[in-house]
């Protein structure tokens, strides 16, 4: 509850420190005020579960880890965003302001205990996000997505909140505690408003985290955004919509596992065929990580379906390892990109990486390693990330769904692959690359996490 | 036994037969003489004027968006006053329970109202005003010999 308060006080601060005459102020501001709600995050840990705002949001260990991978991200990726001074157009106050709003809603969504909470807070995440999309507004591409996202994302809100409704209607409450206790009691012979609901409501949520066949937002969204957007929806988006879909099935629906279970496992098995399979076919990189992106969401999707006692360690660990391996890709894509920029347009396919290890050895091995993680190499946070998913799926006995996950993680490799072998092995002109001092730490410390949590995974289920 | 979405789904069809009804009968009753006048848009008494697809200025939209923020306000105001007024919770907490709902209430405008001085203080208040542009001829004969021709070879033209 106290990072919720605190971030939105917070943001308004950072709107009003804009009206500044220096600029150079909000960057260390927002870094500062990130910690400030990482520190206060942890005054519930340990406490048990904790009802807030009249038992409208819940706080236990488990969302407290969450929120503090979202806010470790945040700070990675507000840290990379170098207060955007290269950029004359660019409102750094009005973004940042926007971005902790947004960890407001993820926060929301991550400990919900009343469905209406969700709804606020993935609105406040959702539209958060559509005004960063269309932030680049000289970009005609930034504003197709913004417009796109809008559009559909606009749609999905209402397919979920008639879902809410539903469940409203078959339950009588909001409440996921009150719902749970219903569904325990009628068993399987809940009423069929209440299938529906629950179908409607997964549906709204599976759109946020673009699970196929609702991602076609995805590629043109994640393409067109600005890069340093696309890696915060990749990463806290992700996260936190994961969270919430976890805590929905896993609180309030474990009775009627057997209806919903056979729903997701086929929206996880296209999610992982569409994703990877398309992921071969890009030639633009950053097009190719929406893909990625996709098909990572498909396999943290195999944690939810199998629902077992080791998934919520699967997911939360998946997501850390993810998103760390995301932000430090997409961190030397903006590099790249722009070094290689011609006449303002940057280049982001995978040929911009030709020869990048000859003169910028740190770039590539940040690179490689990042690669390595998302496709599950062994030594990496992505191989244990994998393995503990593909755990709770053998716990549950879904072992056809893993054959699937683990032939298309074999698929994973060609492309992820292809941008290490541009870096390290193909021929091509880029020249010394000059990283900021700060922008370095965050990559070398993202690449020691990943590498760290390869290691020793075991050093994550202390923390906890 | 009709459930509480049968109840709903009667009361959508009630308000359709209704509405066919109403109409249907006036349409039965009354007599039908339609002229010029009576078949134009109706635009609180004003007479249309050209097409309506035309586009606004884009300021309208922040002016209208500043505009719903604090209607929302207000209507939030209304069941916010029920209960500040409650006089057995005020009478049963010794008063503390005005100062309470009054705090709150001021959290919540004092919200509002800085998002207000934060549009005010962008700017985006500020209606553009068009500056005329008075045209100037850069010649070499003052303007004041002009004034002096005019003033000589005017037609004398009697006000009435």
């Amino acid at each position: 509850m106290y990072p919720i308060v605190l971030l939105s006080v917070l943001g308004i601060v950072v709107l009003f420190l804009g009206f500044m005459k220096s600029k150079s102020v909000l960057l260390p501001a927002t870094l500062l005020f990130l910690v400030l709600a990482l520190a206060s995050n942890f005054i519930d840990w340990n406490q048990g579960k904790v009802l807030y705002f009249y038992e409208m949001l819940a706080v236990n260990n488990l969302t407290l880890a969450f929120n503090a991978i979202v806010l470790v991200s945040a700070f990675m990726i507000v840290a990379m965003t170098r207060g955007f001074q290269d950029q004359e157009e660019a409102q750094p106050a009005e973004y940042y302001g926007i971005m902790l709003f947004s960890l407001v809603g993820a926060f929301m969504i991550i400990g919900y205990e009343h469905l209406i909470m969700l709804f606020v807070g993935i609105e406040i995440l959702s539209v958060s996000m559509y005004i960063l999309t269309g932030s680049d507004k000289s970009n005609l591409r930034s504003n197709e997505a913004a417009l796109k996202y809008f559009l559909m994302g606009a749609f999905a809100t209402g397919i979920m909140l008639f879902g809410i409704a539903l469940l409203y209607g078959a339950t009588g409450s909001f409440n996921l505690t009150d719902i749970q206790s219903y569904v325990s009691i009628q068993g399987r012979g809940v009423s069929y408003i209440l299938y529906a609901g629950l179908l409607l409501l997964l549906i709204g949520m599976l759109f946020k985290v673009s699970a196929a066949p609702f991602h076609f937002w995805t590629p043109d969204v994640y393409d067109g955004a600005p890069t340093i957007f696309t890696t915060f929806m990749s990463t806290i988006v992700k996260t936190a919509g994961f969270a919430a879909i976890f805590r929905l099935l896993s609180h309030s629906f474990t009775p009627i596992y057997s209806f919903w279970w056979i729903t997701l496992a086929a929206i996880t098995v296209l999610t992982l065929l569409v994703g990877n399979i398309i992921a071969v076919y890009q030639n633009s990189f950053k097009r190719m990580l929406a893909y990625s992106s996709i098909s990572h969401a498909g396999y943290l999707l195999i944690a939810v379906t199998s629902l077992s006692p080791q998934t919520e360690n699967a997911i939360l660990f998946y997501s850390l390892a993810y998103s760390i391996a995301t932000i430090s890709a997409f961190g030397v894509l903006m590099l790249v990109s722009k070094k290689k920029a011609l006449e303002g347009q940057v280049d982001e396919s995978y040929a911009a990486f030709n020869g990048l290890a000859a003169q910028n050895p740190l770039l590539a091995f940040v690179l490689a390693v990042s690669m390595l993680s998302l496709a599950g190499i062994p030594l990496t946070a992505g191989f244990w990330g994998k393995f503990f998913v593909f755990g709770s799926a053998v716990e549950r006995g879904l072992v056809w769904m893993l054959v699937v996950a683990v032939l298309m993680s074999a698929v994973g490799i060609y492309y992820y692959f292809r941008a290490i072998i541009a870096a390290y092995l193909k021929e091509g002109d880029i020249g010394k690359i000059r990283i900021a001092p700060f922008y370095r730490i965050i990559l070398v410390v993202a690449t020691a996490m990943t590498i760290l949590f390869g290691l020793a995974p075991g050093i994550f289920e202390k923390l906890l | 036994m009709l459930s509480d979405f049968g109840i709903i789904l009667l009361f959508i069809l009630a308000a359709i037969v209704l509405i066919m009804v109403v109409l249907g009968a006036s349409r039965l009753l009354r007599p039908n003489r339609p002229n010029e006048e009576k078949l134009t848009t109706y635009e609180s008494g004003e007479e249309p004027l050209g097409n309506a697809n035309v586009q606004f200025n884009v300021r309208f939209y922040v002016v209208a968006l500043v505009f719903v923020l604090f209607e929302v306000e207000l209507i939030f105001l209304f069941p916010w006053a029920v209960v500040f007024g409650n006089v057995d919770l005020i009478e049963q907490t010794d008063g503390r329970w005005g100062w309470f709902a009054l705090a709150e209430m001021l959290v919540f405008v004092g919200m509002l109202t800085l998002g207000l001085a934060y549009a005010w203080r962008k700017g985006y208040l500020d209606w553009v005003r068009p500056t005329p542009q008075v045209p100037h001829t850069p010649s070499p004969v003052p303007p004041a010999l002009y004034e002096q021709l005019n003033e000589k070879y005017a037609p004398k033209v009697k006000v009435p």
